[in-house]
């Protein structure tokens, strides 16, 4: 358990390290992300400490996101004067988005995806 | 025995420690999961927007500041960046289903992330929201994180992307299913990909409690849509807005 949130953050504080050398647009955690990946694609596997504080952390990431989320509520006032065009704005670009990323993805010539049985 | 502490004084302590931050988060977020879970997944039951309401009320009714509030919370916001790192491990999971279907996958983001740019912009326009939001409604498909460094490069208020940055992560996780449901997208890969695309994180963590393929799948085109928005949104701004 331990030993796992210790190598996670190693990859996190690595991320930081580059994003801030390079000066990257990209933050440290997505970079650390990739890192990890790259680390887990060498090894040919996710040892147990890895695996058991990733799933734990990865189970409850909506909790993460509530501390940051709460901040909208400072905006309520400000958002109200807006309120119909910001919601319909949201809401019809998340439904074009997600038809748009799906449609490509169910409609992309079968021949990549022969060798795959799907679920 | 001391005469007992006066009420007052007792919470000016608690007030000050992060515990009371910490137990509220927590128990909102618990008490958001078990109406999800009774709900039988209902995606209107979304917990983290339930959490953020029981938080939003309870911090008000007693008066305490946002800031005061997230001073406590930051442990539970830290550990963001650690999941996001962790996301690997369920992507890495699927490596053998995604090695394939790099094309398709490139393709679907950059479309689905141009069409995000693209319709938000257009609608807030058409609609007459003013230039700020047209300019933060630009970046919110990004993760909030990301989409907040992004703002600062493209001259678009940071917390204004945040917050339609999140808004826009409830609104995906909770129209999410009938979208795919009406084009009969039925493999979970597809699903994921597309909701994490459209709703990052927030999408990401539904798609996890819905299949754990879908939930990778979703953690990918987060990560995905997020470098790739950091290089290229940038590049683009001038033309949107």
């Amino acid at each position: 358990m331990i030993r796992g949130l210790i190598i996670l953050l190693c990859f996190q504080g690595a991320g930081e390290i580059v994003s801030r050398l390079f000066s990257l647009p990209v933050p440290g955690p997505v970079i650390g992300l990739v890192l990890l990946f790259v680390f887990l694609i060498q090894r040919g596997k996710v040892d147990a400490p890895i695996d058991t504080v990733a799933s734990a952390l990865v189970k409850n990431l909506g909790l993460l996101f509530v501390p940051a989320a709460v901040g909208v509520v400072l905006f309520l006032p400000q958002l109200k004067a807006n309120f119909w065009a910001i919601s319909i704005a949201l809401t019809v670009s998340v439904t074009a988005t997600i038809a748009v990323s799906a449609a490509i993805l169910r409609f992309w010539p079968a021949k990549a995806q022969a060798k795959k049985t799907e679920p | 025995m001391n005469p007992a502490l006066p009420i007052a004084e007792i919470w000016v302590y608690l007030a000050g420690s992060p515990l009371f931050a910490l137990l509220l988060t927590l128990a909102a977020y618990e008490i958001g999961v078990t109406i999800y879970e009774r709900a039988n997944r209902n995606p209107f039951a979304n917990p983290v927007a339930i959490a953020v309401v029981i938080v939003a009320i309870s911090i008000s009714l007693i008066d305490m500041p946002y800031a005061k509030y997230f001073e406590g919370a930051q442990f539970i916001h830290f550990l963001l960046g650690t999941a996001t790192v962790a996301l690997a491990v369920p992507i890495y999971q699927c490596w053998d289903s995604l090695r394939g279907r790099v094309l398709p996958l490139t393709v679907s983001l950059l479309c689905g992330g141009a069409v995000s740019m693209l319709s938000a912009v257009g609608v807030a326009r058409l609609l007459g929201a003013d230039i700020s939001i047209q300019k933060a409604m630009m970046i919110k498909s990004v993760t909030a994180p990301i989409a907040m460094g992004v703002a600062e490069r493209v001259a678009a208020s940071p917390t204004l992307t945040a917050v339609f940055a999140v808004v826009t992560g409830v609104i995906g996780a909770i129209v999410a299913r009938y979208v795919l449901d009406a084009l009969r997208i039925q493999a979970w890969w597809q699903r994921g990909f597309a909701i994490g695309v459209a709703a990052h994180g927030i999408g990401t963590s539904r798609a996890m409690s819905i299949h754990p393929e879908a939930g990778a799948f979703a953690g990918l085109a987060m990560g995905m849509h997020g470098v790739a928005g950091a290089v290229l949104i940038p590049l683009v701004a001038d033309w949107i807005v």
